[in-house]
């Protein structure tokens, strides 16, 4: 394993982030049994699994080099399954949201399940970016 | 070097160009999922209908707006409906304005100068900040006084926002026409307008405002306004003719006012908020300072108390105003100005203090004390809290019925009606003359009337043909006007049931029916005839026959009475009876009642125990009696012991029935799994269309026909998802469409956002007026305070017109529960405390909007008695108390009896039910409620949505009790994006599995349900101008807009480019393999 490279910590930060959000998105579907989240496995699955590409794009790179094509694929793989992860989980909320900001100002529960998932997306959007920062930069020190 | 710094510029670009399309996909998904939404916000039309138009295949020739709004290119006429609304708005506060007291100090002259005071004369209170809202540009108080055209793109009406949203104008701005209007031509004092200008920046005002449950009128004290101009008294002198008051107190959805909830400092004169607050006081002496002639306009949606200013010699008039609306203020510079004589009556009783109503000491939010461990049915998906509950121990005497009747028994001296209980503004004893300031219907004009009974009213007693009674009573009276000014005057008969000490409870006067006259010149007389269905006095005895329970007449002395009002009424009651006029509050006058002796020869006792459409009546509400499940712990409001029985508050009460608490948790219906259901049939395909059912009578066998084509998928889409997009079906030819909206007070779509843009007389988005909304007109208590049937009428034939330029056809509108009590903030949207005036004002509204294809769906049937913990609370009451109050408005709307004829039974096509329940039992899963008495006694066929969202984890039990369909806002893209499998509003069932296809495949007594709900919703949509865009080559179109266009120009720019980025980069890859190889 070479010695990483800002690129390589932005793919770190990134599958932490990633974890997170797909964890209090999970948790957002728990909060109160009236807002579950519909579909919750795949959505589930591909938040890890974007999370497993993050840090398939951290190695990749000590073995095929940095910008390889293997640490690529997994930048672009975690950003399509983040954003999965991210949209199916705000497609389900947006009537929810809507209802908390005008006529449902009272849901408390609603209003839990609110802040959980902004949370969750403000996790996964940043992950996101930092994976798009790190596609423009070294993962690794080369020798 | 340079090759690997392009690699990681073209990765870095391929990987923010993915993130791009991946955004927009996200994008493109969740505006499709939510377009009908969409469209509406944006004023975009995504999807629709297709069709041919040609002489074989006509579209848009059964419901067509008349023709002075439309252009002669038939197009439509936005300049002309804007124009007709100012109208419409203007006459309705005109009439529906009240004048409560008038010594002479109005009309005010043309020319007149004078002086506004008050925070809200300047930031005038139109509607709701939540509810029934005043939307766009509108007249103000100030413009109506002394202008003579609109400033629209000025005057933009604002409003509040809830929790979290911020305060925003109701539009974003107007550069359409301007129109001209009469004012009443005074002029105003422009230093204390421009004070209240600048004082605006600190009490900020806007046109639409919540009620509060910690309240504060926000009314500047005199210092302040000395604090921007120490020397405005100077001004008094020029503009001294007349000063006008101005006090607001506002009405919103959502939040209540409660006992007690004022904010600190503000030494409100009875320490509650419909109280004045001292600066509300001081500004009133300010304004007797200002001028010998002071005028205070109370603008409210409930009573104020205003009993101080009735007894003030120095308040020269008052004049209730309601919520106007955009327009309205021009009804009210006509009142003042005299262009117009007031003939309003007021829609509730205005009370010295709103505490002393019985309904006040159950109010609010109560939870049972063992809510927790009990209660295992969680708020649903609005999050609402359950264990709350109201119990309604007033029983009937509900408003002006408890204030007359007590007092009736005061003067009659029995049930020890003049004891201390429940005195709040009595010293001592209870006194109606301290109690009550104006009474019910009560309203003077600039003139004055005579009403007289023109001999014996003409009795029609009878059956009908299905064997149900029909039982009439039309008076003539003849109405002079006495005065020396021109005005009109509403006819309001009141009645009297014989009582029983001890035996069921009737209310000592009850409003009957009413008309209105014409104007009448001064010495001119009009005989004006109210029919009275005598229905409406017969009274419900729970007890009878065994506990079975029916409508009684009991045989006796009955009393009918024409009068300014209820208590004028009453006192004529009393007078034709005799009674000591020396304790009477008032006088009566005996020529205006009519005694009958109704003897069982006559009219039966049970005459009424049998509905119109046949069906025999009886208790079907036991449930919601709280003593029904655990007797003797709430005792009812009894005239027979005015003082031993006034409500107690029952709070923290403890459930101890496992009946009781199994109900409270939902548990209703047992979903079958095994029923035999091949004798019901589905997808059996006889050719029949949509198209073809517009006109069809209900019972005709063609509907079974096309029920049968529909498959048991379809029809669980149909029932799941009642709008506001409702889904197509194939099998039938019908389309997914957007067919409902809010509100009572106007359509809830800009002009330009028309969900029908094809209609000939669709108004385009570059029309200059295209972003006028129609939610223009003054909250429901202005219309009933007109007691004008034709204006109600007028009202709905006008939002029926609204609804064909808008491509709405079911509107969720109008408000129809009753006004417990003042503090219900909501109150704003319904239109009284009694029944007949709220019942025909609603019926006048739905029939007058069906003229022109629109379902009028009055909410919330039934019991939305508060605001406050309204999502499932318990209103508990006794059936007698349900029927003879809350559910006597729904059936009159109804039943629309008014509107039969031999060949059609009118009525109304449409309800939102309640959020709340009736006793243990959710309104939406009641089949008491929503079976027996809405469908088999008053014969309710249509569309009974539920209110949002509510109760979707009861699916089956809702579909048992006969509710049609669910509100399920947002939801649409049916059978692709929203499933009944994969919509999260269905994921929750609390006793069946999620909602899927096949739930109730085994349960043969739903699938009938079904339907029976299904067929009701369509034959609502065939009786609606939705039936304008079908014919048989209809099909449905999706449709480009701008933001669909935006996103996917996004998604092909962003793949394009993300994968030119991508294929740069593997060359560049592999031109560094191959520099690294040589």
């Amino acid at each position: 394993m070479k010695k990483l490279k800002i690129g390589g910590y932005l793919c770190a930060l990134a599958a932490i982030l990633g974890l997170v959000g797909t964890i209090l998105t999970i948790v957002s579907g728990m909060v109160s049994v009236d807002n579950p989240l519909a579909n919750t496995g795949m959505i589930a699955a591909a938040g890890f699994v974007g999370a497993a590409l993050c840090v398939l794009a951290i190695f990749a790179p000590s073995r095929w080099g940095n910008f390889d094509l293997v640490g690529s694929a997994s930048i672009l793989g975690a950003i399509a399954l983040y954003c999965y992860t991210f949209g199916a989980a705000v497609g389900q909320r947006v009537m929810l949201v809507a209802g908390l900001f005008s006529f449902n100002a009272a849901n408390e529960a609603g209003w839990s399940v609110f802040y959980v998932s902004v949370g969750a997306w403000a996790c996964l959007l940043l992950g996101c970016v930092l994976l798009v920062a790190s596609g423009f930069m070294k993962s690794v020190k080369e020798a | 070097m340079l090759a690997r710094t392009k690699r990681g510029l073209w990765r870095g670009l391929t990987a923010l160009l993915v993130l791009v399309l991946c955004v927009s996909l996200l994008l493109g998904n969740i505006l499709e999922a939510n377009a009908g939404t969409i469209d509406t916000a944006l004023g975009t039309i995504s999807s629709g209908f297709v069709s041919e138009h040609d002489a074989n295949n006509p579209l848009y020739d059964k419901f067509t707006p008349p023709e002075e709004f439309l252009n002669a290119d038939g197009t439509g006429n936005s300049h002309a409906l804007i124009e007709a609304a100012i109208d419409l708005g203007r006459r309705e506060a005109a009439e529906g304005s009240v004048l409560l007291k008038n010594n002479g100090a109005l009309p005010l002259g043309s020319g007149s100068n004078v002086t506004l005071f008050g925070i809200r004369s300047h930031s005038n209170l139109l509607g709701s900040s939540f509810g029934v809202k005043a939307f766009g540009g509108y007249i103000s108080l100030e413009q109506a006084l002394s202008k003579s055209k609109t400033d629209f793109a000025n005057t933009i009406a604002w409003t509040v926002g809830s929790r979290g949203a911020a305060n925003s104008p109701t539009v974003e701005g107007w550069s359409g026409d301007e129109f001209d209007f009469d004012g009443a031509g005074f002029n105003l004092n422009q230093t204390m307008i421009d004070i209240y200008d600048k004082l605006g920046e600190t009490y900020v005002h806007y046109e639409n405002e919540p009620a509060a449950e910690v309240y504060n009128p926000g009314e500047p004290s005199i210092s302040e306004i000395e604090g921007v101009n120490s020397g405005f008294k100077s001004s008094f002198a020029q503009y001294g003719d007349a000063a006008i008051v101005v006090i607001a107190r506002p009405s919103c959805e959502q939040l209540d006012y409660l006992p007690g909830g004022v904010a600190d400092g503000l030494d409100f004169e009875s320490g509650e908020p419909f109280s004045l607050t001292k600066n509300e006081r001081d500004i009133i002496a300010l304004a007797k300072e200002c001028s010998d002639k002071v005028i205070v306009l109370v603008s409210s949606s409930a009573s104020v108390e205003i009993g101080s200013l009735k007894d003030d010699p120095d308040v020269d008039a008052i004049l209730w105003i309601g919520a106007p609306g955009c327009y309205g203020m021009l009804g009210v510079a006509d009142i003042l100005s005299g262009k117009v004589s007031p003939s309003g009556g007021l829609f509730d009783i205005f009370t010295a203090r709103n505490m002393s109503a019985p309904a006040m000491q159950n109010m609010g939010k109560m939870y049972y004390a063992n809510t927790e461990g009990t209660i295992v049915r969680t708020g649903g998906v609005l999050g609402f809290n359950p264990g709350a509950y109201a119990i309604e121990a007033e029983g009937i005497y509900v408003g002006y019925r408890y204030y007359e009747t007590r007092y009736y028994d005061c003067v009659a001296g029995t049930g020890g009606a003049d004891s201390p209980a429940g005195a709040y503004a009595s010293s001592g004893n209870w006194n109606y003359d301290d109690e009550v300031t104006y009474g019910f219907g009560f309203g003077l004009s600039y003139t004055t009337f005579s009403y007289e009974m023109q001999g014996e009213p003409k009795f029609e007693i009878g059956a009908n043909d299905n064997g149900s009674p029909s039982a009439f009573a039309t008076f003539s009276v003849k109405v002079t006007n006495t005065g020396s000014a021109a005005g009109k005057t509403p006819v309001q008969i009141y009645g009297q049931a014989p009582y029983t000490q001890g035996g069921v409870e009737k209310s000592a006067i009850q409003l009957l029916n009413f008309e209105k006259t014409d104007v009448l010149a001064p010495g001119e007389s009009q005989t004006v005839d109210v029919k009275v269905d005598l229905q409406y006095i017969a009274s419900y005895d729970e007890s009878y026959n065994n506990g079975e329970g029916t409508y009684i007449m009991d045989p006796g002395d009955y009393y009918f009475a024409v009068g300014n009002g209820a208590h004028d009424a009453l006192n004529a009651i009393m007078a034709a009876q005799g009674m000591d006029a020396s304790k009477m509050v008032g006088e009566g006058n005996k020529a205006q009642a009519y005694r009958k002796n109704i003897t069982e020869g006559f009219l039966s006792k049970t005459m009424f125990s049998v509905s119109k459409t046949g069906y025999a009546i009886k208790n079907q509400l036991p449930y919601s009696d709280w003593n029904y499940y655990q007797p003797g712990e709430v005792t009812y409001l009894t005239r027979s012991d005015w003082a031993g029985t006034f409500p107690k508050t029952y709070d923290n009460m403890t459930l101890t029935n496992p009946e009781l608490i199994d109900a409270l948790n939902g548990k209703i219906y047992e979903l079958q799994t095994g029923d035999d259901t091949s004798a019901i049939k589905w997808g059996v395909d006889s050719g029949i269309k949509l198209h073809e059912m517009y006109g069809v009578p209900y019972d005709d066998p063609k509907w079974d026909q096309l029920l049968d084509q529909l498959t048991l998928e379809e029809a669980m889409y149909i029932f799941s998802f009642g709008g506001p997009s409702i889904p197509g079906a194939d099998s039938i030819g019908a389309i997914e469409t957007y067919m409902t909206e809010n509100a009572g007070n106007g359509i809830a779509v800009n002009l330009n956002a028309s969900k029908d843009p094809d209609a000939p007389w669709a108004i385009p988005s570059s029309d200059p007026n295209g972003n006028w909304h129609p939610e223009v007109f003054a909250n429901a208590p202005m219309g009933a305070s007109t007691f004008n049937p034709e204006l109600m009428y007028e009202l709905g034939q006008f939002e029926g017109i609204e609804s064909l330029f808008t491509g709405i056809n079911i509107l969720w509108g109008p408000g129809l529960n009753t006004h417990r009590h003042a503090y219900n903030g909501r109150n704003g949207e319904y239109y009284s405390e009694d029944p007949v005036l709220s019942g025909v004002a609603a019926m006048e509204f739905a029939i007058g909007a069906l003229e022109y294809g629109l379902v009028a769906a009055p909410k919330h049937f039934a019991f939305n008695d508060q605001e406050s913990e309204r999502g499932g609370v318990s209103p508990w009451m006794t059936e007698q108390r349900a029927r003879e109050v809350e559910l006597r408005a729904y059936q009159i709307a109804f039943e629309a009896t008014k509107y039969d004829t031999a060949d059609y039974d009118a009525g109304m096509r449409g309800l939102m039910t309640s959020f709340s329940k009736i006793g243990a039992i959710e309104c939406t899963s009641s089949y008491g409620l929503m079976t027996e008495i809405l469908a088999n006694e008053w014969g309710f066929i249509g569309y009974a949505v539920t209110d949002i969202y509510d109760d979707v984890d009861l699916w089956t039990a809702v579909l048992n009790s006969g509710t049609t369909c669910f509100d399920t806002r947002g939801q649409g893209n049916f059978y692709t994006s929203t499933t009944l499998e994969n919509c999260f509003l269905f994921a929750n069932q609390m006793y069946s599995d999620p909602l899927n296809a096949h739930l109730i495949d085994g349960d043969a007594n739903l699938q009938l349900k079904l339907k029976d709900a299904v067929h009701k919703n369509i034959f609502a949509w065939s009786e609606s101008h939705l039936m304008n865009r079908y014919n048989a080559t209809t099909h449905f179109g999706s449709r480009m807009t701008w933001w669909r266009a935006t996103y996917m120009g996004l998604e092909i720019g962003s793949g394009v480019l993300a994968a030119a980025c991508a294929v740069m980069y593997v060359l560049s890859s592999a031109k560094k393999k191959e520099e690294k190889v040589s």
